[in-house]
């Protein structure tokens, strides 16, 4: 199976690192179904949020147990999805949300895979979902019926960050470089903390002051400057990524230059995004498939020429990347930018 | 000799001569209110198309603006201005309901209407509603009257007082996205079930579109002597593009239709029957 949302190119990142609660939530619904009680799983993740790896993880956990298929473009028909005959019991489908398109008649296959799932008592199926298409699927189509266990992969912590990052490289091998004076603005961030508002079902951020306490302590205590650096550099990542292990490593290297590393260069993701609605319509197409060819985009629109245009403008605004066998893929790092914009249009929900 | 006062003395007793300083300042007053009105108005209006989805949840403010700005005004005018005590109040209030008599009723009428509309939002600004014989977005709402955006982009102006004597239609309520209810008519013959199926995508994959728990998309099917009518009502994800949506939904439906040989209905002339007379 490639892994092909795994931007650094690096395998492995979250063997070990994070998801555990997410990989226990899983294991007691294999452990339920191992004593009659199917639970199907959806893992919903952000596009570059490693719900592949926590895939695999469930795969190397369970050897011989399970089967596992990954997809990695649009399935057209009932056949691409068909089961081998050899199959186990418990089935790792990758990158589900391929089984749609969103067009009229583009609905077939997922039709059929989700007649496969109700009538194939014997067999328990974890799926992995984007988030975005799983909701636009959940909300027009009652998805979330046919997967009762839903486990949402959430965003790592900054030192789990730190060590998916580091894990590459031995220790001391890059140079954390800096200006020392240039931190003492930072003893302050703005944060945004989220705030639920129930009786609306709403959530708002609310932004705050927070003081960069381990930095003063530093500062106090007089420790070395590479530290703080170090520091800088990682907060800048988290702050950026949000915890997708995807962007911060992308973050890094867009950041790195071998064997050195700095603040100043790290993390400065901005996007100003001006796009009409037929355009932030593609975009959002791109961002809840992860990748998708420019025939199909011109099949979901409805004209090549069209798709041209608009993949030129959102190439020009470097939001998105297209490789040579013209799959558009979105830029990790314009990632929060881009959903932040489309929530915003209400395109994406 | 001690003299009795007549009832115009007492009046123009009670109401000192007003000079004209303090009518500039109760010009100028009235035109920092205009201004300030205008720039809040303008600037909100800019606000709320910068934050996109909550653009009504913006636009609300700006009649209550506008009633307080005007408010504080007409207080600082009477009582910090013009000082005026209790019995002038009376007096005052004599007055205003006398030039009510004389004509200015619907003009009154159109005020208090504008204050309804601002305490009791049955409609906002943003909101899509039917108000009388007009239809279209609601771009302001002022003390005397409404503007209406019509679909075929005529300002309308309407005035308040019709909330009192007609029903007003809102059909979205203050949020961005708005039911859409789009008709499409198939010959009786053809197949409504595949028909129908193809409707539901064409609303669900429609780029317009804004599904949730709350705002389903619904299809609804009903057979005519002569043909089929298919009904979807479906939430467009913002009011403004209520015909975009409509048209989008019914474009693709009838490229799928004809792929599928659904056909449109047909006109059937009933044949002349010689015995059939005219009476």
């Amino acid at each position: 199976m490639v892994n092909q949302f795994n931007v650094s190119g690096r395998n492995g990142f979250t063997d070990i690192i994070g998801f555990q609660e997410e990989i226990g939530k899983i294991h007691a619904a294999i452990a339920d179904f191992e004593l009659g009680k199917r639970l199907n799983i959806a893992i919903i993740a952000e596009p570059f949020g490693g719900k592949t790896t926590l895939l695999d993880e469930i795969e190397r956990k369970n050897p011989g147990r399970v089967t596992k298929i990954g997809f990695s473009a649009t399935a057209r028909n009932g056949e691409e999805i068909a089961l081998p005959k050899n199959s186990k019991r418990i089935l790792l489908l990758d990158n589900c949300h391929f089984f749609y398109m969103r067009k009229i008649g583009g609905f077939e296959t997922l039709y059929k895979f989700l007649e496969m799932v109700a009538v194939s008592p014997e067999k328990l199926f974890i799926t992995t979902w984007n988030l975005h298409s799983w909701n636009y699927l959940n909300q027009g189509l009652g998805l979330g019926k046919y997967f009762p266990v839903q486990v949402n992969v959430p965003g790592l912590a900054r030192e789990e960050l730190k060590a998916l990052i580091l894990e590459g490289y031995e220790e001391g091998e890059i140079q954390f470089v800096g200006d020392i004076e240039s931190k003492k603005k930072r003893f302050v961030y703005i944060m945004k903390y989220p705030l639920s508002l129930k009786p609306v079902r709403k959530e708002i951020n609310v932004p705050y002051l927070k003081i960069n306490i381990p930095y003063l302590q530093k500062r106090f205590h007089k420790e070395e400057k590479q530290t703080s650096v170090e520091d800088l550099i990682f907060d800048k990542i988290y702050l950026a990524s949000k915890g997708n292990p995807g962007v911060a490593l992308r973050a890094w290297e867009m950041g790195i230059e071998y064997p050195q590393i700095r603040p100043e260069k790290t993390g400065n993701f901005s996007f100003d995004i001006e796009l009409d609605y037929d355009e932030a319509f593609v975009l959002s197409l791109i961002l809840s498939y992860q990748r998708l060819k420019k025939a199909e985009i011109a099949e979901i629109i409805g004209s090549l020429q069209r798709a041209d245009e608009i993949l030129f403008r959102l190439l020009n605004q470097e939001l998105i990347l297209m490789d040579r066998d013209l799959y558009c893929k979105l830029r990790p790092e314009a990632l929060h930018s881009v959903v932040s914009f489309l929530k915003n249009l209400r395109v994406v929900w | 000799m001690v003299g009795t006062t007549t009832g115009t003395e007492e009046l123009s007793n009670l109401f000192q001569p007003i000079d004209t300083g303090i009518l500039f300042t109760v010009l100028l007053i009235i035109l920092f209110s205009y201004f300030l009105s205008r720039l809040l108005t303008i600037l909100l209006a800019k606000l709320s198309e910068i934050v996109g989805k909550h653009r009504i949840k913006v636009k609300i403010l700006i009649p209550i603006v506008k009633l307080g700005i005007y408010g504080i005004a007409v207080y600082y005018i009477l009582i910090k201005v013009l000082q005026f005590s209790g019995q002038q109040f009376l007096v005052f209030g004599g007055l205003f309901g006398a030039a009510l008599g004389f004509g200015l009723k619907d003009l009154f009428s159109d005020y208090v209407g504008g204050i309804m509309i601002i305490l009791e939002t049955p409609y906002q600004v943003g909101d899509k509603i039917k108000m009388g014989e007009y239809y279209g977005e609601v771009n302001d709402i002022g003390l005397r009257a409404t503007k209406l955006i019509t679909p075929d982009d005529s300002f309308v102006s309407v005035p308040n007082g019709l909330i009192f004597g007609q029903s007003v239609a809102s059909a979205n309520k203050g949020t961005s996205e708005m039911m859409v209810v789009i008709d499409l008519y198939i010959a009786g013959e053809s197949d409504a079930g595949h028909a129908m199926k193809i409707l539901r995508e064409a609303v669900v994959s429609s780029k317009y579109v804004y599904i949730s728990k709350d705002r389903p998309v619904v299809l609804l099917h009903k057979a005519f002597p002569f043909y089929t009518r298919l009904r979807a009502k479906a939430y467009v994800n913002d009011l403004r593009d209520e015909f975009k949506f409509e048209s989008d939904v019914s474009t693709r439906a009838w490229v799928e239709f004809r792929k599928s040989n659904i056909q449109a209905p047909q006109l059937k002339l009933l044949e002349y029957s010689p015995e059939i007379k005219d009476p």
